[in-house]
């Protein structure tokens, strides 16, 4: 506490008189600030308004939007696409997690490489290497035959399928990561306090760890779900024309159809359940901490 | 006992098994493009008839792919210096200053990284038009900082959380103006953060795809661009040999955090 | 002869290169409050962490009524524990804490209220049955883990270290507690700490662990009055060490030299197998005595007071020989030769051979 005043008295004679004390404290950020001003809340709020504003003013756009097959389909695709990779992720996410924590350091050091290489190898590049082992003559395919699975090659790219199997894998660290967090934080003692207790491995599992772990696959699973429900490159090189989701729609309203006012209003819907689940999560973990310390 | 590894039983060979299954999984497409780059196969037949460092000559044959390459590594260097030079003025702010609002500050600062690319890059698309940016270099260097920022305020100012200010203060009280104390002894304690700020900015911006398809210009393309605009037409395995070559400056990247991190954390 | 209730049985344990227990063994009868008293590392928790079945020991068995837990998990144990760490599951409420062992025996939900209030009275928690675990304190939060611990009725209970986290009034508080509960429950009960004051306070006998062994097992008073060896007279009680020399030994008992001229006879003898001739002269601070004049009668070893501290009902005088080693000795306030002694005083100390003892 002394040496904070301390601080205070020594850089306040410095600077002091010249320019008010705040201005020296939040002056330092005043470019970033112009930047996300300018640049991002003005953009999107310009945005935002050409959804009301274009062609002529009104709601008309998000009637369109919300009154045609075709855009409520896009929307459909897009929540059940971000559904089945949520959950995918949060299923093949926890085991992993879990693993990583109890497992011996050299192992679990080699998963955590595998996993941040992963996560930060181009998006792009992961995405073409899908394309091509799903494709008809592709990897998988040939595996999904010779195994039997199936006598026919598979129709896996180029529908939601593709989409699917892509977005789980790119999502999948995005769980792990978190989900390490919270489990790596749970004291051991509580589950061998389980064991005495009489529970066994499985009722451990369901009755302390899964819901001990349960804030962290809670929080995991929403910001997949949110990322999934904006998601461009992936859908847009591994589905199909007929099998849009939203942001691809976006995309398309904007560049290939200069609709800006339908465009805007498809990016507002976007944008406002984005921020809605947002203020869920934030409600939700911000207010209460379960789970204890 | 479900936390301890030897008590396990048989689970842990399933969930160990099971983990490895999955670290296949997530290391399947990396180590195949490797593989599929050096495939003689026009139609990516794996596993391949021979092997051929073909695709790699075109590669290097092609303008475009340099050009491409060259103007990534640009916007991605302007990129990173701005990066670090606007967070760690934002994060001194954030960390030091003692205003009101300060968290709602911060939450503004990192919105770009959580909201949906496609959203900022209609909006910047839109707003560049007008203002006669779109397809400049200019223009993508905004949009690159845009996301690039948020990694730099993260690191650094859990950097600078971590440095006990008493420290600049005492350097202070030694004789030393407060600029000078900031320069030479608090960004020698941050230096960690510094590096992964300007890493994971490089990145970010080098990587950048969906900001960058609406930005681009026939005339200026960056290499997601490159490769985006060839993958929709066909998957020829040159893209194989460019992703190759991306993966392998990832994982440089990668290993140089990793080192100057263990190098840093030592006395 | 009839089986022991539980019998450690050579039990050792190696970490790798690291032997953590090296030969433990100890029988247990039904409805005795063990504590297993010694330092970190001693092995006394690993001992414990056996018992519960964490850890699978190298060598050695444990018997419960001479059948071996070792091939037992242990959900399938049936023993109760009380670990350092709070370790009540913080999703759960107290009462669904307390239910927790018995709704994974499928008892019925008759059966599991009714036990819970028990519990929670037993424990002097009733009222609190909806509260969950981070709203209570450190105390309360044990005395669940307690709770918890017995409502199935285990024939062991396991303690580790339970009130380490809390300050000294409720551990006294506590101890008092488990003290009452042991009374009340029967159930036998392994206490693990390295605080010695507890350990008296609370056993029945005490095992005290140094280097992966169990130095010796007994009542407080046993060890006090009769340390097996040093370690054990050093760990229980208060102590002074003099540095002697054997001159004769026979019987278990010593004759012994100090500081060159200053011979004692009789002095119970415990070989360990250190120097031949080399050994050290336990006493107790509140076992010698001290004059103030040369007296007559009986030889006194002299020495030179250092230092007089006034502790309330007694007064703790720290005393050097001729020949430098330094002596504590504690005298009840009042003592006649108390008043007016000071730092430089010459002084003549007592004490009775027979309550000494020696270690070579």
């Amino acid at each position: 506490m002394s040496s904070l005043t301390e601080s205070r008295s020594v850089t306040g004679r410095q600077g002091g008189r010249r320019m008010p004390r705040l201005f020296g404290e939040v002056g330092p950020a005043l470019p970033a600030f112009l930047l996300i001003v300018f640049f991002f809340v003005a953009p999107v709020v310009a945005l935002l308004l050409r959804s009301v504003l274009e062609p002529v003013p009104g709601l008309q756009n998000y009637e369109t939007l919300l009154g045609s097959a075709t855009y409520i389909g896009v929307f459909a695709n897009t929540f059940i696409v971000s559904t089945v990779v949520t959950a995918a992720a949060l299923a093949i996410g926890f085991p992993v997690a879990w693993a990583l924590v109890v497992m011996p350091m050299t192992w679990s050091r080699i998963v955590f490489a595998i996993l941040i290489l992963s996560m930060w190898t181009n998006l792009l590049a992961r995405t073409y290497a899908w394309m091509v082992l799903l494709q008809r003559t592709g990897l998988i395919n040939k595996m999904l035959m010779a195994v039997g699975l199936t006598d026919e090659p598979l129709t896996l790219v180029n529908n939601l399928t593709g989409v699917t199997i892509g977005m789980t894998y790119i999502m999948l660290p995005f769980v792990i990561l978190p989900l390490y967090g919270v489990i790596s934080n749970i004291d051991k003692a509580v589950l061998r306090a389980a064991a005495l207790c009489g529970a066994n491995r499985w009722q451990a599992l369901t009755r302390v760890l899964l819901p001990l772990a349960a804030p962290g696959m809670a929080a995991g699973g929403l910001m997949v779900f949110v990322m999934s429900l904006g998601y461009f490159v992936t859908p847009a090189l591994l589905g199909g024309t007929s099998n849009m989701m939203l942001a691809e729609l976006i995309a398309q309203l904007v560049q290939s159809l200069t609709d800006w006012g339908l465009g805007s209003a498809a990016a507002f819907v976007l944008l406002l359940s984005t921020l809605v689940l947002y203020g869920l999560m934030l409600k939700f973990f911000g207010t209460s901490r379960l789970g204890g310390q | 006992m479900l936390l301890d590894f030897d008590r396990l039983g048989w689970w842990r060979w399933a969930l160990g098994g099971f983990t490895a299954a999955v670290a296949a999984f997530l290391l399947l497409p990396i180590v195949f493009i490797a593989a599929l780059s050096f495939g003689s196969s026009q139609w990516l037949i794996f596993p391949p008839p021979s092997w051929t460092t073909r695709w790699y000559s075109e590669l290097f044959a092609d303008q475009r792919w340099l050009d491409a390459a060259l103007n990534s590594l640009k916007i991605g260097l302007v990129v990173t210096v701005l990066s670090v030079v606007i967070g760690l003025a934002a994060s001194f702010a954030l960390v030091r200053g003692r205003f009101r609002g300060r968290e709602t500050l911060k939450a503004l600062f990192l919105t770009p990284m959580i909201l949906p690319v496609v959203v900022l890059a209609v909006a910047l698309y839109a707003f560049f038009l007008r203002l006669g940016i779109n397809g400049t270099m200019t223009g993508f260097v905004i949009a690159h900082l845009l996301v690039a920022l948020p990694f730099s305020i993260l690191a650094l100012t859990t950097a600078l959380e971590g440095f006990d200010k008493s420290i600049e203060d005492a350097a202070i009280l030694c004789g030393a103006s407060p600029f000078e104390a900031k320069m030479r002894v608090t960004l020698p304690g941050i230096s960690a953060g510094l590096f992964s700020a300007a890493i994971f900015s490089f990145l970010t911006s080098w990587d950048e795809v969906v900001l960058a398809i609406f930005m681009a210009s026939p005339t200026l393309q960056t290499l997601p661009v490159r490769i985006w605009s060839t993958l929709r037409q066909d998957l020829t395995p040159v893209v194989a040999s460019v992703s190759t070559l991306l993966v392998l400056v990832t994982i440089v990247l990668m290993l140089l955090v990793a080192l100057i991190r263990k190098g840093l954390s030592k006395p | 002869m009839t089986v022991p209730f539980l019998k450690i049985d050579g039990i050792r344990k190696e970490y790798g290169p690291v032997v953590a227990v090296e030969d433990v063994n100890l029988t247990i009868e039904r409805g005795e409050l063990v504590t297993f008293l010694g330092p970190s590392g001693s092995g006394k928790s690993t001992t414990l962490y056996i018992l519960a079945g964490f850890e699978k020991p190298t060598l050695g068995d444990i018997r419960l009524n001479g059948q071996t837990l070792l091939s037992t998990p242990s959900h399938q144990r049936n023993i109760g524990m009380v670990f350092q760490r709070y370790t009540l599951f913080p999703h759960l409420s107290v009462g669904d804490n307390i239910a927790f062992p018995l709704k994974v025996r499928r008892k019925s939900k008759a059966d599991v209220t009714e036990r819970v209030r028990e519990m929670l009275k037993l424990v002097r928690l009733e009222g609190y049955e909806d509260r969950k675990p981070a709203m209570m304190s450190g105390g309360q939060q044990q005395r669940v883990a307690l709770a918890r611990a017995l409502a199935y009725d285990p024939p062991i209970l396991l303690m580790d270290e339970p009130l380490s986290a809390l300050d000294k009034k409720l551990r006294d508080e506590l101890q008092h507690e488990i003290r009452r509960i042991h009374h009340e429950t029967d159930v036998t009960i392994l206490y693990v700490t390295h605080d010695q004051e507890e350990a008296l306070r609370l056993s029945d006998r005490i095992a005290v662990f140094s280097k992966g062994r169990i130095d010796q097992v007994g009542t407080g008073p046993e060890l006090y009055a009769d340390p097996a060896t040093r370690f054990v007279a050093e760990f229980v009680g208060d102590s002074d060490f003099l540095s002697c020399r054997v001159t004769h030994s026979q019987g278990g008992r010593a004759n012994v030299v100090l500081g060159g001229d200053f011979a004692v006879e009789g002095v119970p003898l415990h070989d360990e197998r250190g120097t031949p001739g080399e050994g050290a002269l336990l006493l107790r601070p509140e076992r010698i005595d001290l004059s103030r004049s040369e007296p007559t009668g009986w030889r006194g070893l002299p020495v030179r007071v250092d230092d007089v501290t006034f502790l309330g009902s007694n007064v703790h005088v720290i005393a050097q020989t001729g020949w430098g080693e330094t002596v504590s000795v504690r005298l009840p306030f009042g003592h006649e030769h108390i008043s007016g002694l000071s730092r430089g005083d010459e002084a003549w100390l007592r004490f009775d051979p027979n309550e000494a003892h020696v270690f070579v």
